[in-house]
């Protein structure tokens, strides 16, 4: 009996050292638990409702990320397909050029998954580094983001019903908001296709050998160009989806913040080398993320600080990750030699 | 072997031996001329002194390319530089304002550069496994977070006394200053990694890290260096910009990282590593001034040119693969 219990404990920590998602699991509990105490109004359910809502964009485009990422690609040019998008939906409001909620996500959509056939075909078909290909899309999608904007913008008045999407519940069967619920709903089904389609497993193939894969029957060429829509599609989606949360259609929305997407994805464990990251995991980063940007002015972190706090947070996590993954090696290494 | 491969626009190796009139340099080059009289003629005010007037705002942004062309042949990336410049700058300004001479201003704003490019290169040097893009990531949001933080809560600072940063400002002649510094730094980072061990060690350890540790560089060291430049040259750059524009703000050097490794690539530098020649970076980089400037007096709009870039840049990479793609169907066919 005494003798198990060493062994016991040994292999609780295993378990929750050697699963990303539980760790992070862990660190998400610990972390709502520390600022809860601190605040008690932070753990609330509108509390909570709001920060899912606010935080949605970051969260549907991190899927769309994954993928990317599992390629071992990137994709930096994601916010600026989102204001094109999203700006020429809401000038298309502003001009009561269309009128119904549907059609504007459709239009969005479109545009998006269009903006991200251009750079992935570049990227699989013209064998163009995914960064550069990228960044020439950062450059074009924003400008002509400006160039549909023609120095207007679109607010709540000139975008009538479409705001009413992000308020109403209609789709939660009342209880729960809609951008809620259309996150939950992109969460399921990425994890079904990544965990239990051909297409799915064909993308972590490709992440982590790419010959291989092409080998072994795999279309990496049609894969990759595929990820890169799919990015675009969500990307054009989100377009809409902000417009509506935030209720203002800008050409410079979400500037900079593919950034946090990118880092949502890292905190959840994806590797910038392809390969190897799943849906919870980038579901847990962006939460962590999303936490800790709502918690810190509530323990009293000055508004004017976060940006460092925030960039300290992701280095140290990514850091740690290194030296977990060090001391794991060296002790697999030490328990060979017994 | 790899060092020595520019981007070539011919696979055809028997005739077209390391000629120049075969490499991308020479293409850069009749772009830029083509560009200067496309430039001309959409402009009356095109002419030289009004160029080399404007030239100094967009110059400074070339004391990132060098650096950047030995990042991306080392196969690595910095998108902190940006960040850097915006802290570099914000830091001098308030030691200016604090009442510094001129020569400790500029000192500060290097050294502060200097600071943020050794913390990246001991980062990246210390966890070798950690991919320099996102750690490069994480301190660009550190750096200007940090900035932010100075500036407080307006944001901005301007300087009290411009004397000392308008005499960096000045011309010889109708030359800047600014202008055969950039010159100077050029060459200087141009021969270094064309013809010394240092610069040679970087094409080796962007073309097989690995197989470059082996042969005995010190791939660690070098990487060190290079990040260290990096962030002392963006520390110049934000000196050389507060000279312009007289104070900094939280929005200083934004996307100036992408404009480095934009005119990188262009001229030929591969974003993988251990290709391409510092030279044709220069080329490009001037390319894209010209352009600025051209399309700055007929007062396009900002953005129309940021579209023109975006193309430019992916077309630069995608015409020589899909020439290459071509040439080797004809050669598949031809074999048949």
């Amino acid at each position: 009996m005494n003798e198990q219990t060493p062994e016991k404990k040994k292999s609780l920590w295993n378990c929750i050292t050697a699963s990303r998602e539980v760790s992070l699991l862990l660190v998400l509990i610990v972390l709502c638990a520390l600022i809860g105490i601190r605040s008690p109004e932070f753990l609330t359910i509108s509390n909570i409702g709001e920060i899912l809502k606010n935080n949605a964009v970051i969260m549907i485009m991190a899927l769309g990320m994954l993928c990317v990422l599992l390629t071992g690609g990137i994709d930096i040019s994601i916010t600026s397909t989102l204001a094109f998008a999203g700006m020429t939906v809401g000038m298309l409001f502003k001009y009561k050029l269309i009128q119904s909620t549907g059609l504007g996500f459709l239009i969005a959509a479109a545009i998006g998954a269009m903006c991200g056939a251009i750079i992935g075909a570049a990227i699989a078909y013209g064998g163009v580094a995914s960064i550069i290909a990228a960044m020439g899309g950062m450059y074009i999608f924003r400008g002509l983001a400006y160039l549909v904007a023609n120095s207007q913008w679109a607010g709540a008045d000139a975008l009538g019903s479409f705001t009413n999407f992000a308020l109403s519940s209609n789709l939660g069967f009342g209880v729960i908001n809609n951008v809620i619920v259309i996150t939950i709903l992109c969460y399921v089904i990425f994890f079904i296709v990544l965990k239990w389609t051909k297409f799915g497993r064909s993308i972590y193939a490709i992440g982590s050998n790419r010959t291989a894969a092409a080998i072994s029957g795999i279309h990496v060429a049609r894969v990759e160009f595929l990820v890169y829509v799919i990015m675009g599609l969500l990307a054009g989606f989100c377009g809409a989806l902000s417009v509506t949360i935030y209720s203002s259609a800008q050409p410079n929305m979400v500037l900079g913040k593919e950034m946090d997407v990118i880092a949502a994805c890292v905190i959840g464990g994806v590797s910038m080398s392809g390969g190897s990251g799943t849906v919870g995991g980038a579901l847990l980063g962006a939460l962590i993320l999303s936490v800790i940007a709502k918690a810190l002015p509530l323990v009293g972190i000055d508004a004017i600080a976060q940006n460092t706090v925030k960039g300290v947070i992701i280095l140290a996590v990514v850091i740690l990750n290194v030296v977990t993954k060090r001391m794991m090696d060296r002790s697999n290494l030490e328990r060979r030699k017994l | 072997m790899a060092g020595r491969s520019g981007r070539t626009i011919s696979t055809d190796r028997k005739r077209y031996t390391k000629g120049f009139f075969s490499s991308w340099e020479f293409v850069l080059v009749i772009l830029f001329v083509a560009i200067n009289i496309f430039c001309k003629i959409i402009s009356q005010n095109y002419t030289a002194a009004n160029v080399l007037r404007e030239m100094p705002k967009y110059l400074s942004e070339m004391f990132l390319l060098f650096p950047m062309a030995y990042i991306l042949l080392l196969g690595d990336i910095d998108i902190s530089v940006g960040a850097t410049v915006c802290l570099s700058a914000t830091v001098s300004c308030f030691a200016s304002n604090a009442g510094f001479p001129i020569g400790a201003v500029v000192l500060i704003g290097l050294l502060t550069g200097l600071a943020c490019g050794m913390l990246n290169g001991l980062i990246l040097t210390v966890f070798t496994e950690l991919p320099a893009m996102i750690v490069t990531l994480s301190t660009m949001i550190i750096y200007r977070g940090i900035a932010e933080i100075i500036l407080g809560s307006g944001g901005s600072v301007s300087l009290n006394d411009v004397s000392g940063f308008s005499a960096l400002a000045g011309m010889v002649g109708l030359f800047p200053y600014l202008f055969f510094l950039v010159l100077i730094l050029g060459v200087v980072f141009t021969i270094v990694s064309a013809k010394t061990p240092f610069g040679r060690s970087l094409y080796a350890i962007g073309s097989n890290r690995s197989a470059a540790f082996y042969s005995g560089i010190k791939v660690q060291r070098v990487r060190f260096i290079v990040f260290s430049i990096t962030g002392a040259m963006a520390g110049l750059c934000a000196v050389f910009l507060t000279s312009t524009l007289f104070g900094a703000n939280t929005t200083t050097g934004n996307g100036f990282e992408m404009d480095a490794i934009a005119m990188a690539v262009f001229g030929g530098i591969s974003a993988v590593g251990g290709k391409g020649r510092l030279a044709g970076g220069i080329i490009s980089a001037f390319i894209i001034i010209c352009l600025r400037i051209g399309l700055g007096e007929i007062n396009m709009n900002p953005q129309v040119i940021l579209i023109i870039l975006g193309i430019l840049l992916i077309s630069a990479v995608l015409a020589p693969n899909i020439s290459t793609k071509i040439k080797e169907k004809k050669q598949v066919l031809a074999r048949k």
